[in-house]
């Protein structure tokens, strides 16, 4: 078994497609439809062929709810890792992405968090090195 | 009179494309040798569209105002839109929403039988997809509506068969789109 595929809840499919592709530099990696059910994927360009995460339509009341709560409470929905925070921070940010966190130290990495505009926090992490 | 392993589906010629800048529409028509009468039951009886249609229907179609939930058969996580129909002039034209598709059929008599058509406003990504989707589904009509069903061939059973795979590659070349590759990792993604 592996893990091929994390499910992240959006309110937006065609916002998430252009926020985590064009500001995130994500690449698209399958994009299918059967009438209005889209099943969205896209994986980092830095590891195209790793595990790909899936922009799901938030159309189900009780996620509706999980999401909004834990983004009212300042949670990230999901977590990358990075090599290189300070640098993506100013990648990201120059592209247009509002973050609620700028590259901070905490115990063990750093970590930063932004709005996906499609209803989700996201961290960036940078595990520290000793 | 065919069985379900005997059904190829014809050339791509039931579906063409209106395009008016970023806004398509997907125009598909068929000549039915069936009245309108009995080509409405089929479009608007939840009974009917289970021997066909891509959706399953909650409640009756055939009435303006009436909101129905439509579950989309086959995706892999349950869809369920719910529409309310804007118009129904029985036995000639129809109007409601899937999901975000607007969805308007007509039927025209002609002579013994029907010509319909369905005008929705799927996006380009998707236009060829479900040009080849339709196409198969109006064959799989046609084929209940003559007495001798074959079984609804939609979602995943649309997918493995050969004759929807050549009418979306057929399809997507016709109105100058891209083809989705699928599966993933057979082409470019």
């Amino acid at each position: 078994m592996k893990i091929k595929v994390a499910t992240l809840y959006v309110e937006d499919q065609d916002n998430a497609l252009r926020f985590y592709t064009e500001v995130l530099g994500f690449v698209k990696k399958t994009d299918f439809s059967q009438g209005p059910y889209r099943w969205l994927t896209v994986a980092p360009a830095e590891d195209p062929n790793g595990t790909e995460l899936q922009l799901a339509l938030n159309n189900n009341p009780a996620a509706k709810t999980y999401q909004q709560a834990i983004f009212q409470q300042s949670q990230p929905a999901i977590m990358f890792f990075t090599d290189d925070i300070k640098g993506d921070y100013e990648r990201i940010k120059a592209r247009g992405a509002e973050f609620t966190m700028p590259p901070t130290d905490v115990t063990g990495s750093t970590i930063a968090m932004l709005k996906d505009t499609c209803g989700n926090l996201i961290q960036l992490t940078q595990l520290m090195r000793w | 009179m065919i069985n379900r392993e005997q059904y190829t589906s014809g050339p791509a010629n039931v579906a063409r494309v209106q395009k008016d800048g970023e806004k398509w529409t997907l125009i598909l028509v068929r000549e039915l040798r069936y009245a309108p009468e009995k080509v409405w039951q089929a479009i608007t009886d939840p009974a009917h569209l289970r021997e066909w249609a891509p959706f399953d229907a909650d409640r009756n179609l055939g009435t303006a105002g009436t909101t129905v939930k439509l579950t989309t058969v086959g995706a892999p996580a349950p869809r369920v839109t719910e529409t309310t129909v804007t118009r129904a002039d029985a036995p000639k034209l129809l109007e409601y929403t899937w999901g975000d598709f607007n969805m308007r059929w007509e039927l025209e008599a002609l002579g013994d039988g029907t010509r319909l058509t369905l005008w929705t406003n799927i996006g380009h990504r998707f236009i060829a997809m479900g040009a080849a989707g339709w196409h198969i589904c109006f064959d799989v009509l046609d084929h209940f509506l003559s007495g001798t069903p074959i079984g609804r061939m939609v979602g995943p059973d649309a997918i493995k068969f050969g004759g929807w795979q050549r009418l979306n590659a057929e399809y997507a070349k016709q109105f100058g789109i891209e083809t989705p590759a699928w599966p993933p990792n057979s082409g470019k993604a």
